[in-house]
């Protein structure tokens, strides 16, 4: 006997960014990216499109990130100490689909890097690699209004994607997303209402809905994953609802969330049971990266050569007709 | 024994060493405002040492300027010698603006007591008895009865012993005729006074508003049900704390607290009724019946019931439904075998206000579904219609009535109600109550500036202040970033007035609740907004919105405003018609037995709402399609 599978329909979609700029669009990069569009629930082909398939970030650092996990360093090599190099080795051999640059070294704290080194990080990368670029400020709210706006001027046209934009702190970003034409990364504190509130907040400043991706903050698994699963499942049904402030492409930060969990860190004389922390930690970050995927994400920004490889041919299986 | 002299009243008070200065300005007859019961919290008493010794337990939010200057909190500050006092003009609760009639205000409700037979649960009856005699001699009670006849409910006549000493003489006084005073509220009909003859005796009642922040009587002709006169004035318990909550805790944690509370409501009716016998040459006997109508708490307060239990989980009050009682046993200034009858309530935080509210609106007379809000501290919302009603309680905080608001106030002389900004040059345009120099800002005064702030891009949805630098009345103070709406020179006290970033999100949570009690309300029976025909704004509050006001910022539903009716001090018209007609009477017992309560703390509606709620005007803005920025 036929099976007939329940179908639901929707009446809408998530809605589209398209990241990068070909030199035809005023930019430097081999090819854009765009993430978005579906029209179903993650991956359920059989409803509706998913006509984009998710891609994966990695992680690049404009300073040594010496406090990570030696694992996860020595995997990276001895690129990590320069961020182009870096860059270059995540998209040429760890297969990264773009490179998100943390300018952590501007932080107050971590060498105090002012508008123009930060300027010069971000132009070594857009010349060292040729996919769409991610640009992430230090956290400082201060500090970031001062180095965003420079690095948004300086990348003029490339569109990328700069973060973060929060509610306490958007308006400076935004009006340099604005002038200098690049996307914004919307982060709210696992909270559906302030993710929507921030979504209209930045689109009244008139950047256009199809310029923000949401990040809902990402809890890696075992240490609030459930949060953020759900609400990005509300918010994609939300957007498939038709409401179109919650309609934004999600991107999850799962490598930086699942490298401070404790299961990724852990030694193995601290607990035998567990095994060694290189396989452990990647499979931390893999997981926590697919379930993301399950939930909804978009964009996945990871760290480990070999996660990035494992939720690449598990993205490839899923999208496979 | 100290004497505290403060100025410029020129008034004494004598008290014991280490009394608060609160305490002393009291027993002066002093009223200070006191939003947070004497916990140095509210920093509203503020008083100016002029001379002698004092012990100075705390400052709470005094500038240290001020405090340099000799200013103290009058509740954290302790009398150690004999003192001289100054009392600032702002540190005094002033003359509340009180709703006793609402002629001037926007009320659209037509007066519906005529449409109602006349029929007070206090009645006077002419009756001419058969004589007694050797054959016939039923006792002067019993002759009494058989001739009020069907006139009255069944049963024996009750009576006080006082009534029933002076029968025997008053019946043969009239000659067997006499005028009987007959309370008819129950099983029992009460007779209340006996008069020898047929001269119309004057017969009068008082409909009572217990309210939180004010008190209001009126006086009525029981006869033609015309009322005389009203009077208003706030609440005395205010010494003790601004809301309810602060003023439970004060019932339970000060050793006289109930006590204190209790004389305090009592003075406050008692001053009023004083009042009204004097200005309408009337006697305090003629007044045969009381209504009174309040929320839960105030209801206990009145009575003397603790409402300890009401603020605790699981929130359990003394009664709901009042037994009819002397209005004297209470201590109140009537006729002394007057009787007090108290509207029920529904629940701790659906009180005998709101049924009188449901009953006033004529909810109950139509088959169209309405919906009742009465904003205050609580906002307490019904829906329903003549066959069901649902109500529930949310919590709205005291911001809309100036409280944990900066320069917050009631609507007293000098309040802020009215904000013009300039969109280019934020030059601002204020109106405030009695034109007078502005003291602070009022409930419609933070509803209008919240939404003209707004408007003049100061602030974006979430409240936030924006500060693009060019704007000289936006600066960062205590508390962050605030706007002056008033410089020093401008205003009463000479200091600036402003809204802080603070008061605005206070502002936003206190409208936030109110919307998402309406929305839960709707969501839980489903029903839809296009399907309530009318919305009845009650409360001495309500009176004072301006619905668009209301709408731009997200407090109210964005329905055409015509669909909004302003019905005043409901609770008081409610209580009025209840005294004028024992089917009223009757009927508020049958609702507040029939509503259905809804527990907003049950599940995660009401939550949810409350944060979609926090922002200009509401997280979802499909909500409010009129709304155009």
């Amino acid at each position: 006997m036929a099976v007939d599978l329940i179908k639901e329909r929707y009446t809408s979609r998530v809605g589209e960014v398209v990241l990068g700029a070909t030199a035809d669009e005023g930019g430097t990069r081999s090819h854009t990216i765009t993430i978005g569009g579906d029209s179903t629930m993650p991956f359920l082909r059989f409803e509706g499109e998913v006509p984009n398939r998710p891609v994966v970030a990695m992680e690049v650092v404009d300073r040594e990130p010496v406090e990570w996990n030696v694992a996860l360093r020595e995997a990276i090599g001895d690129e990590i100490k320069d961020p182009a190099a870096w860059a270059q080795k995540c998209v040429n051999e760890f297969g990264a689909d773009l490179v998100f640059v943390r300018l952590q070294g501007a932080d107050p704290d971590l060498g105090d890097a002012g508008p123009e080194a930060c300027q010069a990080t971000v132009k070594a990368v857009l010349d060292a690699v040729k996919v769409p670029l991610i640009v992430i400020g230090c956290g400082d709210d201060e500090k970031d209004n001062e180095i965003l706006p420079a690095v948004a001027e300086a990348a003029s046209g490339e569109n990328l994607l700069i973060g973060t934009a929060t509610e306490e702190n958007y308006k400076t970003l935004t009006a340099a997303c604005m002038v200098h034409k690049h996307c914004i990364v919307a982060l709210s504190p696992i909270d559906i209402n302030i993710a929507k509130q921030l979504n209209i907040l930045i689109n009244e400043m008139n950047l256009p809905l199809s310029r923000i991706v949401s990040d809902p903050t990402t809890g890696a698994l075992g240490y609030g994953l459930e949060y953020s699963y759900s609400i990005i499942e509300r918010a994609r049904l939300g957007a498939l609802g038709g409401d179109r402030m919650l309609a934004m492409p999600v991107m999850c930060t799962a490598g930086y969330e699942a490298w401070r969990a404790k299961e990724a860190n852990a030694s193995v004389d601290e607990f035998p049971d567990w095994g060694p922390v290189e396989p452990r930690a990647v499979m931390w970050e893999a997981l926590t990266s697919t379930a993301l995927l399950q939930a909804g994400a978009h964009l996945l920004v990871m760290r480990h050569p070999r996660a990035v490889s494992l939720v690449q041919k598990h993205i490839d299986a899923m999208m496979k007709e | 024994m100290y004497s505290v002299l403060f100025f410029p009243d020129n008034v004494v008070s004598q008290v014991e060493a280490g009394s608060s200065l609160l305490k002393a300005a009291t027993e002066a007859g002093l009223e200070l405002k006191s939003g947070c019961g004497g916990k140095g919290s509210c920093g509203r008493c503020v008083l100016l040492i002029k001379q002698g010794r004092i012990r100075v337990e705390d400052t709470g939010n005094l500038p240290q300027l001020k405090v340099q200057e000799g200013y103290v909190l009058a509740c954290q500050t302790f009398v150690e010698s004999n003192l001289v006092v100054e009392v600032p003009k702002d540190s005094r609760l002033g003359e509340h603006q009180v709703l006793v009639d609402s002629k001037l205000l926007s009320e659209t409700l037509p007066p519906r007591q005529t449409e109602r037979e006349l029929d007070p649960l206090c009645r006077q009856f002419y009756v001419e008895m058969q004589p007694p005699g050797l054959l016939e001699n039923a006792s002067d009670l019993q002759r009494l009865r058989t001739a009020l006849g069907k006139n009255v409910g069944k049963g024996d006549l009750g009576v006080s012993l006082d009534v029933l000493r002076r029968l025997a003489e008053t019946v043969r006084k009239g000659d067997w005729n006499v005028t009987a005073t007959v309370a008819d509220f129950d099983t029992q009909p009460q007779l209340v006074a006996v008069e020898p003859g047929k001269e119309r005796q004057s017969h009068l009642g008082l409909a009572v508003d217990v309210g939180t922040t004010t008190i209001v009587v009126y006086l009525i002709d029981l006869n033609s049900g015309v009322t005389l006169d009203k009077r208003g004035t706030y609440n005395r318990q205010s010494r003790y704390g601004d809301d309810v909550i602060t003023r439970m805790v004060y019932a339970a944690e000060e050793e006289q607290g109930l006590g204190d509370l209790y004389a305090a409501v009592l003075e406050t009716v008692n001053e009023l009724i004083d009042r009204l016998v004097e200005e309408n040459g009337v006697r305090h006997e003629d007044i045969v019946q009381v209504v009174a109508a309040g929320n839960t708490t105030m209801t206990h307060l009145l009575l003397g019931l603790h409402p300890r239990y009401i603020r605790l989980e699981p929130y359990i009050p003394t009664a709901n439904r009042f037994p009819p009682v002397r209005a004297r046993e209470v201590g109140i200034h009537t006729n002394p075998e007057a009787w007090l009858m108290v509207l029920p309530a529904v629940s701790s935080y659906i009180g005998g206000d709101i049924i009188a509210g449901v009953i006033y609106s004529g909810m109950l007379e139509s088959s169209e579904v309405s919906l009742l809000i009465d904003i205050g501290t609580n906002g307490e919302m019904v829906l329903g219609n003549n066959e069901w009603q649902v109500a529930c309680s949310c919590s709205a905080g005291p911001a809309f009535e100036g409280g944990g608001i900066a320069y917050g106030m009631r609507a007293m002389r000098g309040a802020i109600e009215r904000i013009q900004i300039d969109r280019d040059n934020y030059d601002v345009t204020l109106s405030t109550v009695k034109d007078a120099l502005p003291i602070g800002i009022c409930g419609s005064g933070l509803i209008d500036g919240l939404a003209t702030l707004r408007e003049a891009g100061i602030i974006d949805r979430a409240g936030k202040f924006h500060d693009n630098g060019a704007n000289p009345r936006l600066r960062k103070g205590d508390n962050g970033l605030e706007f002056v709406l008033a410089w020093g020179k401008e205003t009463e006290c000479g200091r600036d007035i402003f809204i802080s970033e603070d008061d605005v999100k206070n502002l936003l949570r206190a409208k936030g609740a109110v919307f998402a009690g309406i929305r839960t309300l709707l969501k839980t029976i489903d029903y839809p907004l296009e399907g309530v025909e009318r919305i009845y704004i009650a409360g001495g509050f309500g009176n004072y919105i301006n619905v668009d006001d209301a709408i731009r910022i997200g407090l109210l539903p964005d329905v055409d405003p015509s669909r909004y009716v302003f019905i005043g001090n409901s609770s008081v018209k409610g209580a009025r018609m209840a005294l004028l007609s024992r089917a009223v009477w009757q009927q508020a017992q049958d609702v507040a037995r029939s509503l259905t309560s809804l527990e907003l703390s049950a599940d995660n509606t009401f939550m949810e709402e409350f944060f979609s709620g926090l922002f200009l005007p509401h997280t979802d803005l499909s909500l409010f399609p009129s709304v155009k920025d």
